[in-house]
């Protein structure tokens, strides 16, 4: 088939126009698009559940209704609970930070790090007065910027509302979406279609389910290791709370662990600001490891690895089939495009993109037979 | 919103032509009105005009169909052998529910048509879904294929 160069350039002009467009607008509906996209994805984690309880129910409604009010009371329960005990730490906190106690912890860490240090090297190291004013400084500013975050939470609140909107409907909805969807499918390609749907429905389904059963194990995992800290003296409180936070952050691949030991190393600073003991603490009484920090890395190394060698395979296992380089490029890609939001999309994404491209190959190779 | 009120309220439509033609399908045989309006919803309603292919001999076969209105026929596209015309209310293609091998034979439309699409991936998800009636289909449709092959059977005795 021949293609008239006039309409060549129609086309072309066309295309630029709808990308222009595309790209003006985008920025405005760059919100909606992720709140429709975290409603997907709380849709198809619940999908399942919803179906069943429909059977039980004879009420699809009453299903969703029963799954979203029993999820939502345990997330309000959690983010409350979490948002007044953080408040309460972070209040005692600054408060001490007021006082020397802080000073004096941070002159002993200093002169700590000096006296072990060989003389060339410590006399690189400033002045305790200026690593004083230096910490006290970056700590106010970083306990500030999270109260500004939890006063940012009206949005939100906006935000997480009409994500509960969308889910409910497309909870409800999601079949029938599903059918009107398939209308628009030729009658060529229905069946292609109808497969591409499902095998993209199962890649997302099963990346998920498999995400959720590791993010849970870590979780787990990180309160055993943080109640065995405790035990050694590491004076953490929240472990429920920190535990919880690394199984969530574990859902972003190989960046996730890290935002994991954030929480777990702030608290061991705040509770442990003051005590000798804390700031003299030698790890297995050879390495220097002041306030429990490097003890706390070592454990949340130790979870990772039984993650990463035990757990995901067997959950997660060939879910997406990403080779691990792969991995690492469309992470590095969703995170210069989004941010950690698009490191968190990134894997499911690229697996819907390999079915899709596999049916299309498919579709192209087997073009007389359609 | 409309099929959230429906979800509500909803009750089996006797009039509705769908549900009809499923009724009358050997594979629906046995359930309840409930759980007949459960298989319409999965299902896909699809218009072919005249000559048009509902799918050719050797393409992925995914699923089977039941003709609402007009007519169907299924042939050999190679020698031309014509193995069933079908008509209104006629089902064909079922075998695709169990298997994943390539369509055997052509089907096109002779007359403008209406098909009610059943694939195997509502199938699967009736299953899942429902596990009770996913059973109750699967038996049907190894009823009608068990009816198939002892009639195969006989036929090729009275042959040899």
């Amino acid at each position: 088939m021949t293609v008239d160069p006039v309409q060549k350039v129609y086309r072309l002009l066309l295309f630029i126009i709808v990308g222009l467009l595309t790209w003006g607008i985008f920025p405005f509906l760059a919100p909606i698009i992720g709140m429709l996209l975290f409603s997907f994805l709380f849709t198809t984690i619940f999908l399942q559940a919803a179906d069943s309880l429909e059977r039980y129910t004879k009420s699809r409604s009453l299903g969703v209704f029963i799954i979203l009010a029993s999820v939502l009371t345990l997330g309000v329960a959690f983010i409350g609970s979490f948002i007044s005990n953080m408040g309460s730490q972070i209040k005692s906190f600054t408060l001490k930070l007021q006082r020397d106690d802080f000073a004096t912890s941070i002159e002993n860490l200093s002169n700590g790090i000096k006296d072990s240090l060989p003389e060339t090297i410590s006399n690189m190291i400033p002045e305790s007065e200026k690593i004083i004013i230096i910490a006290k400084n970056s700590m106010l500013g970083v306990f500030q910027s999270v109260l500004s975050l939890l006063g940012s939470a009206g949005s939100f609140f906006f935000i997480s509302f009409m994500v509960l909107i969308f889910t409910i409907i497309l909870l409800i909805e999601y079949h029938d979406f599903k059918r009107s969807l398939v209308r628009f499918i030729p009658n060529k390609y229905l069946e292609v279609g109808l497969r591409m749907i499902y095998n993209i429905e199962q890649q997302i389904s099963k990346y998920l389910r498999g995400q959720i059963l590791a993010a849970g194990s870590v979780a787990i995992l990180s309160i055993i290791g943080l109640f065995i800290l405790n035990q050694l003296g590491a004076n953490i409180t929240l472990i429920v709370f920190i535990g919880i936070i690394a199984g969530l952050a574990n859902l972003i691949p190989m960046v996730g662990p890290f935002i994991g030991m954030i929480p777990a190393i702030l608290i061991a600073l705040m509770n442990n600001v003051g005590s000798d003991a804390a700031l003299t603490h030698q790890l297995f009484g050879t390495v220097p490891s002041p306030f429990y920090v490097l003890d706390i890395v070592l454990m949340f190394i130790i979870v990772q690895q039984i993650d990463n060698n035990f757990i995901t395979p067997l959950v997660v296992g060939e879910s997406v089939g990403l080779h691990p380089m792969a991995v690492m490029l469309v992470l590095l890609i969703g995170g210069t495009l989004i941010g950690p939001l698009g490191m968190l999309f990134a894997i499911p994404a690229a697996g819907v993109l390999k079915v899709v491209i596999g049916e299309i190959v498919f579709v192209t190779k087997n073009s007389h037979l359609l | 919103m409309k099929s959230i009120y429906n979800n509500y309220f909803r009750k089996s439509d006797k009039s509705d032509p769908v549900l009809k033609a499923l009724e009358s399908v050997p594979i629906f045989d046995n359930l309840l009105d409930r759980e007949l309006s459960e298989v319409a919803r999965l299902t896909h309603e699809r218009t072919y005009k005249k000559d048009e292919h509902v799918f050719k001999q050797n393409a992925p076969a995914e699923g089977m169909y039941v003709i609402l209105d007009g007519s169907v026929e299924i042939k050999d596209p190679d020698s031309g052998t014509i193995f069933a015309s079908l008509k209104a209310g006629d089902f064909f293609g079922e075998l695709a529910l169990l298997d994943e091998e390539p369509r055997s034979a052509s089907a096109h439309a002779t007359q403008p048509a209406r098909l009610i699409g059943f694939f195997r991936t509502d199938l699967l998800t009736l299953i899942q879904r429902s596990p009770e009636l996913g059973n109750k289909i699967l038996l049907n449709l190894s009823r009608v294929l068990g009816e198939r092959l002892r009639k195969t059977n006989e036929e090729l005795a009275k042959t040899s």
